[in-house]
C-alpha cells in the first residue's frame, strides 16, 4: 500500500493559490490529476525561480502529482472533462466565483457527473458575501484577515512575511475540509461542496488578537500585555531598546533567538545561561549573585534598575558573540536555556534535526533535481507515499484520457 | 436534518496553548465528542492570555482559550497522581483519539507511552504535537513560541533589509502545525475504517514551518540563495506595500498586479505616478522609493475605506490592514458569520471564530463555549465513562479532579 490516501482520485484545477491542498493529499497517496491549460499552470510560472528560469514554487506544491493537459475554455472538452470528474472522488478548484459556472460546469453540474463528489473551493474572500469579486493578492488577505496589522516593522508601519503565506494557510485549510467532508460521505454516501474563504483562514495567524474588538477588550496586543491593576509599572524584561533589539542576539554565524526571563516561569532558564557563562568565565564578578527567580523582588525594591540590566545584557551579548548558532543550540539543549538559533533556508537544509528526521527528499523533475519537504507528519511506513516529483506538462495526459474512453466503452 | 461528519467520534484531547488544541476544535465543529483533560492548579498557558472581555483577566474566559476549545467538554484531573492515571486509562479505553502537547516524553513518565496505550486500545490513533518531533537529536529542544519561528526560519524573513528582523506576529507555526496534524489525523481514521489498526501521530511544528517554506528550501538547494526580510515588498509585483491613510493608526495594502493594473493606478493618482518610467515592472523596481512615496503621498489624505472601495471599483488589489475593530464591522466576514456568539454559562457572552471550512450538507456545529474549570465533570466521568456519583465524590475528596 503506498499512502494511506491511495484508494482516492483528485481532480486539481487550482493554481498557485491552491496547489498545496491537493500536494498534501498526494502524499498521502491520492492519485492527484492537475488539469492544466494548455500553456501550463500558473503556478509553473510562479517565484521562486531557478537558474534556468523553472519555477520551484511549482516543484515544492505540484510535487507527487499528475499532469492532463485539457484547455476547460474549450467547450469541445467540456464532456471529456466531466467524464474525468465521473471518475474522481474529489475536486479541488481555486477559480473566481462564478467561473466555472460560465463553463456550463456548476457545482449542480459537476455533482450530476459523480453524485458523491467532494467539490472543494478556495477562493480569496469565500464563495459568496460581497466580497467575494475583491481584487485579490498575497498582501491584500493577510491585511484582510488580521495578522498585518498587529504586526509592525521600527517604524510603525504594518508588516508582512516576505515569503507568501496567506494561500497556504487556506490550502491546507482545504485539505483538511476535504477530508472531513469524505468522512461524511463515508457514513452518508453523499458528497458536498467545501468553501474554504483565504480571508477566514488567515485569522488564525493572529494568536487571538483579531476577537478583540469582538469581545470588548480595548487595546489590547500580545505585543504590550495590558498593565495588571494593582501592580507597579512594568518593567523592562531585558534593558531598554525595541522589541527586536531585546530578544535578538548577534552570534558568530548570525542571529540567536533568546529572552532573558525572570521570576517563576522562566527566571531559572536564564540561571542556567549564568551558570554556563561562570563555568566560562564570562560572568562578571557583579553579576555573581544574580538569581533571575528572585530578581524581580530586587528590581522593586530599587536595588538593581534598568542601568544594572543593561549591564547584565552587555555581558551576555559579548559571551555569544564568538558563538555559533549550533553551539548555542547544543548548549541550549543541554542546559535547558530559553534560546533558539535564528535559522535561515541554509541552515534549514543542513539541520541536523530535520535531516535525522527525513525531512527533504530528493526527486528528479525533468531534467534537474529538487529538493523538497515531503511527508508533514511522522507515523507507520504506509502513511506516505513514495516521494515523486512535480509533473511536466501534460505528462499523463494520453494515458488518463485512454482510461477514459476504455470506461467509456465498457459502460456502452 | 443532516448527520455531522464527525458524529460518533470520541476524543480525548490533553493539548494546550494553541497548536494542539487547534485540532480538537476542528473535531468538535463537525460533531465529535471532545474531552478535554486539563489541570485547574498547573494552568495552561492560552487561559492567562487574552484578549479578555472587557479587558477583565479571568482564566475562566480568555478570548484565545475560548476559540481553540469551543464545544468540547472539560474537565480537571492531576494526571501525576496515581488516582487521575486510573481516570486516564479509562479515557483512553473510550477513546479514538487522542491528542497531546507535553514535552516530548513526559507521557511516557507517566506510564501512559504509545506501546502501553495501544495495548489498552489498539485502535486508538494518537497524535503528539511538538516543537522538533519526537524523535531526533533536538526532540527535546523545547521552548515557547516565538522560538519555533525561529527555528523553523521565519524569524528572518520578517523585517526591513537593512535591521536586525522583527519576525512574525505570535508563535507563528502553532498556526501551520494543527493544519498539518488535521489532515494526518483525518487520514489515520480513514485508513482505520479499511484496517480497523490505531496508529500514532508525530507532528514537529518546526518541520510543519518548514513546509510553508516549500519553494524556498527548493529554491536554496538549486541556487544556493536564501530569502531575507523585505519590508513589504515582493520581487514580483510593485506596487507592493502598505500605505498610511488619513485617519489614526489606518493603513492601505495595495498590490499592482500588472503593467496594467498600474496604469490605472497611476491615472488616478495623477502627476509623477503617469512618468512612463513606471510603465514597467522593471522600472517601478528600478525607483521603487520614489514609486512608493508617490502612493504614500496620495493616500495620506484619504480614508482607508474610501480607497478600498475606489481601487477594488477599478479591479485593483486593496484593503485595508483590518484592525479587530475594522474585523467585527467586516460585511464579509459578517456575511460568512465568521464570529460566533454563544452566551456563557459564567454569564455574558462568549465569541470565537467559526469553522474556516464551510460545508454545505454538513455545517459546523456550535453547541457549547469552551470549557470553565471542570465544567463536564460528571458529564464525563457518569455519562462517559459510567462511573456511579460515589466514585465521583471520592474521586473529588481524594483532591483528583482538580
Amino acid at each position: 500500500m503506498n499512502g494511506w490516501l491511495s484508494p482516492y482520485r483528485v481532480i486539481d484545477l487550482t493554481d498557485e493559490r491552491g496547489l498545496l491542498a491537493g500536494s498534501m493529499l498526494a502524499r498521502l497517496g491520492a492519485e492527484v490529476i492537475q488539469v492544466e491549460p494548455p500553456h501550463g499552470n500558473r503556478g509553473r510560472r510562479t517565484a521562486p525561480f531557478d537558474a534556468e528560469g523553472r519555477s520551484c514554487y511549482w516543484s515544492a506544491f505540484a510535487a507527487g502529482k499528475k499532469s492532463v493537459v485539457l484547455d476547460l475554455a474549450d467547450a469541445g472538452n467540456r464532456e471529456r472533462f466531466l467524464a474525468l470528474v465521473a471518475t474522481a472522488d474529489f475536486l479541488i478548484e481555486s477559480e473566481t466565483p462564478g467561473y466555472l459556472d460560465s463553463l456550463d460546469l456548476s457545482r449542480e453540474q459537476l455533482r450530476a457527473a459523480r453524485p458523491d463528489l467532494i467539490h472543494v473551493s478556495i477562493t480569496p474572500f469565500g464563495s459568496d458575501g460581497p466580497k467575494r469579486h475583491f481584487a485579490d493578492a498575497e498582501l491584500i488577505l493577510w491585511a484582510a484577515g488580521g495578522p498585518l496589522h498587529p504586526n509592525r516593522d521600527n517604524n510603525g508601519v504594518p508588516l508582512r512575511i516576505s515569503v507568501p503565506q496567506a494561500y497556504l494557510h487556506a490550502a491546507a485549510d482545504a485539505a483538511a475540509g476535504a477530508l472531513i467532508a469524505h468522512l461524511a460521505r463515508v457514513t452518508s454516501g453523499r458528497g458536498q461542496h467545501v468553501d474554504i474563504s483565504v480571508q477566514q483562514s488567515v485569522t488564525q495567524a493572529t494568536i487571538g488578537s483579531h476577537l478583540a474588538a469582538a469581545v470588548g477588550h480595548a487595546g489590547f496586543s500580545v505585543l504590550n500585555p495590558p498593565q495588571t491593576p494593582g501592580t507597579k509599572a512594568k518593567l523592562d524584561l531585558s534593558g531598554s531598546g525595541s522589541r527586536t533589539r531585546r530578544s535578538k542576539w548577534v552570534v558568530r554565524d548570525g542571529l540567536v533567538e533568546m529572552h532573558l526571563g525572570m521570576g517563576p516561569a522562566t527566571g531559572e532558564r536564564t540561571n542556567n545561561l549564568f551558570a554556563w557563562m561562570r563555568e566560562a568565565n564570562a560572568l562578571p564578578a557583579e553579576l555573581d549573585d544574580w538569581n533571575w527567580v528572585t530578581l524581580p523582588k530586587r528590581l522593586e525594591s530599587g536595588e538593581l534598575n534598568e542601568e544594572s540590566l543593561e549591564f547584565a545584557r552587555g555581558a551576555v551579548a559579548r559571551f555569544l558573540a564568538d558563538k555559533t548558532k549550533v553551539e548555542i543550540q547544543t548548549e541550549a539543549l543541554a542546559r535547558k536555556l530559553l534560546a533558539s538559533p535564528i535559522n535561515d533556508v541554509g541552515d534549514l537544509l543542513a539541520s541536523e534535526q530535520l535531516i535525522a528526521r527525513g525531512a527533504f527528499q530528493t526527486v528528479t523533475e525533468g531534467d534537474c533535481t529538487r529538493t523538497i519537504p515531503w511527508a508533514f507528519a511522522h507515523g507507520p511506513d504506509d502513511m506516505f507515499a513514495q516521494a515523486s516529483p512535480a509533473p511536466q506538462l501534460g505528462a499523463d495526459t494520453a494515458e488518463i484520457l485512454a482510461q477514459l474512453s476504455n470506461t467509456q466503452e465498457i459502460d456502452a | 436534518m443532516t448527520a455531522n461528519a464527525l458524529a460518533g467520534l470520541k476524543v480525548l484531547d490533553l493539548a494546550w496553548v494553541v497548536a494542539g488544541p487547534a485540532i480538537g476544535r476542528s473535531l468538535a465543529d463537525y460533531g465529535a465528542t471532545v474531552v478535554r483533560v486539563e489541570s485547574s492548579t498547573r494552568i495552561e498557558t492560552a487561559r492567562f492570555m487574552g484578549p479578555f472581555p472587557d479587558g477583565f483577566a479571568d482564566p475562566n474566559r480568555s478570548a484565545l482559550f475560548g476559540t481553540y476549545n469551543a464545544g468540547k467538554f472539560g474537565i480537571s484531573i492531576d494526571l501525576r497522581s496515581e488516582g487521575g492515571q486510573a481516570v486516564l486509562e479509562d479515557l483512553v479505553r473510550w477513546a479514538d483519539v487522542l491528542v497531546e502537547s507535553f514535552a516530548p516524553g513526559q507521557l511516557a513518565r507517566w506510564g501512559m507511552a504509545p506501546d502501553r496505550l495501544h495495548a489498552i486500545n489498539p485502535r486508538l490513533i494518537g497524535l503528539s504535537s511538538s516543537l522538533m518531533g519526537q524523535t531526533g537529536p533536538y526532540a527535546n529542544f523545547g521552548g515557547y513560541g516565538n522560538m519555533g519561528a525561529a527555528v523553523a526560519g521565519f524569524q528572518t524573513i520578517v523585517g526591513s533589509p537593512d535591521a536586525l528582523p522583527i519576525g512574525p506576529y505570535g508563535p507563528y507555526t502553532d498556526y501551520v502545525g494543527p493544519r498539518f496534524g488535521l489532515v494526518a489525523l483525518l487520514a489515520a481514521l480513514d485508513q482505520r475504517r479499511r484496517t480497523g489498526e490505531g496508529c500514532w501521530i508525530d507532528i514537529a511544528q518546526a518541520e510543519s514551518g518548514v513546509q510553508f517554506l516549500a519553494p524556498q528550501i527548493a529554491h536554496g538547494a538549486a541556487t544556493g540563495e536564501y530569502p531575507g526580510a523585505n519590508g513589504n515588498r515582493d520581487a514580483s509585483f510593485a506596487p507592493h506595500g502598505v500605505f498610511r491613510c488619513s485617519g489614526e493608526d489606518e493603513w492601505i495594502a495595495i498590490v499592482a498586479r500588472d503593467d496594467a493594473e498600474w496604469e490605472t493606478l497611476a491615472g488616478l493618482i495623477g502627476g509623477d505616478a503617469t512618468d512612463a518610467r513606471f510603465a514597467t515592472l522593471a522600472g517601478r523596481k528600478q525607483d521603487e522609493d520614489r514609486l512608493e512615496s508617490i502612493v504614500a503621498g496620495w493616500t495620506a489624505g484619504r480614508s482607508a475605506a474610501e480607497i478600498e472601495a475606489e481601487l477594488q471599483g477599478l479591479g485593483i488589489p486593496a484593503h485595508r490592514a483590518s484592525s479587530s475593530e475594522d474585523m467585527l464591522a467586516d460585511p464579509q466576514l459578517q456575511a460568512r458569520g465568521h464570529f460566533v456568539t454563544l452566551p456563557h454559562p459564567l454569564g455574558g457572552e462568549s465569541v470565537f471564530d467559526a469553522s474556516r471550512y464551510t460545508l454545505s450538507e454538513t455545517p459546523a456545529r456550535y453547541p457549547r463555549t469552551a470549557p470553565h474549570f471542570n465544567r463536564d465533570r460528571d458529564f464525563v466521568l457518569q455519562d462517559l465513562l459510567g462511573y456511579e456519583a460515589s466514585r465521583v465524590a471520592e474521586l473529588d475528596a481524594a483532591g483528583i479532579l482538580r
